[in-house]
């Protein structure tokens, strides 16, 4: 790491545990590691056990975090968010099944025996890509733009 | 190379913890094989094999202390490859996190230090180093990362070009701060920065900038379950070259999104969004330039909309509209309906969904004289699961149907589908199996076949719960 790069980190390290110090950190007791209640297959919706209560420390209502077809499509928003209680379910390996610097696999081919579970993109994407992608190429730009894209690469090579 | 020097002390530290706390072992190994005929080509076979494995380990020494690994590694088994790595090899991998976790029994407080993902600033990034987050009194939450972050370099880059990407991006730091207020919803305000050294300062000055400085402003309003309106403003606070005179400066927004979402009852609810990107700003930091052009002419934007009826306990219907702009090519739509039907009492959940997409046609080439070809297609989507004690079988067809068969990309195929099914047996608790069929024919394959067997597996550990991981 660089210098100034360990400077950061020690600075971070000092900010938290400073806060820690002054008595800043709220005294609610973190959410358990784990959801203490099994889920049965498919997409939660937090209302039908935890009704229209607000979320300890969250001040907002379970019922806002069911997962229903608009917040699996922005489940980005509540993440930079509310990280901490999808912790509470989400391991982070779950994530890297779409997300990830280095992916191993297209997701729908990872999931292929979950067609209910959303995808990017499905089919062969190698061909049907060329067709789709030119209406919104900002939206590949999330998952592709900064990653590994060696495979992009091999044809992307010069400004179109 | 480097990343399996960095495992190794993180191996050890898993072994040490094996002998005494609470370990769980989880993964998948999935073995692929690829047949595809290519009219001109011989048929071509391929057969990766990839391991997936994480390790959890709990209760190091006190119960607030955890270790969590991630990573992947493939090895093709056949000739050729569909894909060579980064230097024409036949393996490669990744180690996707693997990092020591430290919970503070109050205010969700966590240090994490090692190699994680984060997507508390900006995006989502992959670092090596420290992350903190915190809940604050008075409603607000602190989070914060630095490191370095992990390079994806592109074996195109060669000499210079390499180096320059490594010299720019020499560390990595973000924060966020979010305000929760009750009966309203939170606000946040973030930064990030990725890389200090700016390409114009490079001992030889760079044409490519892999650096980035963004601030990000998120927000969600939601002061009844039945309203929701959340998304992000981001800046580029960069420093950029003087705009030549003459030259429109380009925006230094990189993107507003936001969806607002109204679900008065549970069986009905309707969404809208709004977007809008100006190329310089978002494409920031792009490894691959000639992609993600910076200089494309204009901005992007869309909006669209969704409705849904019913639960997805029962028949859920959604209808969605988009409607995109980007400038070099023109505005495009799509809009369809999808419907998914649970039978209650059994375990079967099967969907269809049919969408339509009308978009301008594109020119093969910069060139005004070139050859211009349709893009407009159509999709139909069917697909069931069933599952039946320790058995469970699923199906999923696509179609594809393209209106113009003059478009170079089809090569004279105006039609493309894939066909993919699957049956699984759980034979124990811990312990899957299952294999995917698929069958396709696209653009480059008159026919594709693809043969998949998944083993799945989790040792150790609580019980799954929740979303399994
Ligand atoms: C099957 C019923 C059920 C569903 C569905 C459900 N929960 Fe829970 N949840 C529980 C129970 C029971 C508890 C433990 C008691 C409690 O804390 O209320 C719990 C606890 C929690 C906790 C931990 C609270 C703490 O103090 O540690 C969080 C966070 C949580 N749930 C979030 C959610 C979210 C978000 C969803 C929807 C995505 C959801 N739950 C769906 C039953 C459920
Ligand atoms: C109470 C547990 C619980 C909580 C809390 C929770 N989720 Fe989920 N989530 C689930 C389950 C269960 C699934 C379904 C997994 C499956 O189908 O295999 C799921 C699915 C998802 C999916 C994938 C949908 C798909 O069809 O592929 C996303 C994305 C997601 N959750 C994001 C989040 C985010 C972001 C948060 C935090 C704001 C969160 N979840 C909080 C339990 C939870
Ligand atoms: C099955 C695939 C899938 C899974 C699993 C998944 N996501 Fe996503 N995620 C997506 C897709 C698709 C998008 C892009 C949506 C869009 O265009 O806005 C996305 C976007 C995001 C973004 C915005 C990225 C950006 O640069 O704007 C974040 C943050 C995010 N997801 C976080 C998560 C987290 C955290 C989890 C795990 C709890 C998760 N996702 C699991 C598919 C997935
Ligand atoms: C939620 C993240 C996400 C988004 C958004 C996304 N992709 Fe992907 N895509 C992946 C992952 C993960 C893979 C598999 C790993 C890889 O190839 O890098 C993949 C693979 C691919 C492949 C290779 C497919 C194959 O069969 O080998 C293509 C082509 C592709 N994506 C194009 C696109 C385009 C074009 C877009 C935008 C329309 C897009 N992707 C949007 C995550 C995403
Ligand atoms: C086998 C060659 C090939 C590979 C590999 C490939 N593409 Fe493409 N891509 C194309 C072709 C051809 C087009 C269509 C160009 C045209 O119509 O002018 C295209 C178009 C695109 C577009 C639309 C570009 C625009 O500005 O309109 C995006 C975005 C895209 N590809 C993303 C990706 C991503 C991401 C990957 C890697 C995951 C990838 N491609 C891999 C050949 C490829």
């Amino acid at each position: 790491m660089s210098g100034k790069g360990s400077l950061l980190t020690l600075l971070l390290a000092l900010v938290l545990g400073t806060f820690a110090a002054c008595g800043l950190l709220s005294p609610q007791a973190s959410f358990a590691r784990t959801h203490p209640e099994g889920l049965s297959a498919g997409r939660p919706l937090c209302s039908e056990c935890h009704s229209n209560e607000t979320m300890k420390g969250g001040f907002k209502t379970f019922a806002s975090f069911d997962h229903t077809p608009s917040f699996v499509g922005n489940h980005r928003s509540q993440a930079i968010q509310d990280s901490a209680s999808c912790a509470t379910c989400h391991a982070p390996a779950f994530c890297t099944d779409c997300h990830g610097g280095k992916v191993a696999m297209s997701p729908s081919v990872k999931l292929g025996d979950r067609p209910d579970r959303i995808s990017p993109h499905r089919g062969s994407y190698l061909s049907l890509h060329r067709l789709e992608a030119r209406m919104d190429p900002t939206g590949c730009y999330k998952c592709h733009g900064r990653a590994n894209n060696d495979k992009c690469a091999a044809c992307h090579r010069r400004p179109q | 190379m480097k990343t399996r020097f960095r495992l190794l002390p993180l191996f050890a530290l898993a072994a040490g913890a094996a002998s005494g706390q609470e370990v769980s072992v989880y993964g998948s190994t999935l073995a692929q094989l690829w047949k595809s005929e290519t009219p001109g080509f011989d048929k071509a076979t391929y057969a990766p094999a990839t391991q997936f494995l994480g390790i959890d380990a709990l209760n190091l020494g006190t119960e607030r202390l955890s270790l969590h690994l991630f990573g992947w590694g493939m090895a093709d088994l056949a000739d050729q490859s569909r894909y060579n790595g980064a230097n024409g090899s036949k393996t490669q991998g990744d180690l996707s996190f693997g990092y020591l976790q430290y919970r503070f029994p109050t205010a969700n407080a966590e240090l994490k230090a090692g190699r994680f993902s984060v997507n508390q600033a900006v995006g989502i990034e992959q670092v090596d180093g420290l992350s903190a987050r915190a809940d604050l009194r008075g409603g607000f939450t602190v989070s914060a990362f630095a490191g370095q972050p992990v390079l994806y370099k592109n074996p195109l880059q060669t000499g210079h070009e390499k180096n320059d990407y490594a010299f720019q991006r020499n560390w990595i730091a973000g924060a966020r701060i979010g305000l929760r207020v009750p009966k309203v919803g939170e606000f946040g305000l973030s930064y990030l920065q990725d890389g200090q050294n700016a390409a114009k300062d490079l001992p030889r000055p760079s044409e490519t900038d892999y650096t980035r400085r963004q601030v990000g402003l998120d927000l969600r309003i939601s002061p009844v379950a039945a309203f929701d309106l959340s998304g992000r403003t981001v800046f580029d606070v960069a420093k950029h070259p003087e705009t030549p005179a003459g030259e429109t400066k380009p925006s230094n927004i990189a993107e507003h999104d936001y969806q607002v979402s109204v679900r008065p009852t549970d069986l009905f609810a309707l969404t809208g969004t709004v977007t809008e990107r100006n190329y310089r700003a978002f494409y920031a930091g792009t490894n691959l330039h000639s992609l993600f052009n910076q200089h494309e002419k204009g901005k992007f934007s869309a909006y669209g909309a969704g409705l849904v009826f019913g639960t997805a306990a029962k028949l859920q219907v959604t209808a969605d509209f988009r409607h995109t702009k980007r400038e070099i090519y023109g505005e495009a739509n799509r809009f369809g309906v999808d419907a998914k039907w649970a039978v209650a009492g059994t375990k079967i959940v099967a969907g269809a969904g049919i969408h339509q997409v009308s978009a301008p046609d594109a020119a093969a080439s910069p060139d005004p004289e070139s050859l211009r070809y349709g893009t407009s297609h159509s999709e139909a989507r069917l697909w069931a699961m069933w599952e039946t004690g320790k058995l469970s079988f699923s199906g999923d067809g696509i179609y594809y149907k393209f209106k113009d068969s003059t478009n170079p990309n089809l090569y004279g195929k105006d039609a493309m589908f894939e066909l993919v099914v699957s049956a699984g047996y759980q034979a124990t608790p811990e312990f899957k199996v299952a294999g995917d069929l698929a069958y396709g024919a696209n653009a480059f394959a008159k026919s594709e076949t693809r043969g998949l067997l998944r083993l799945e597996y989790r040792f150790g550990g609580p019980a799954a719960k929740g979303g399994k991981k």
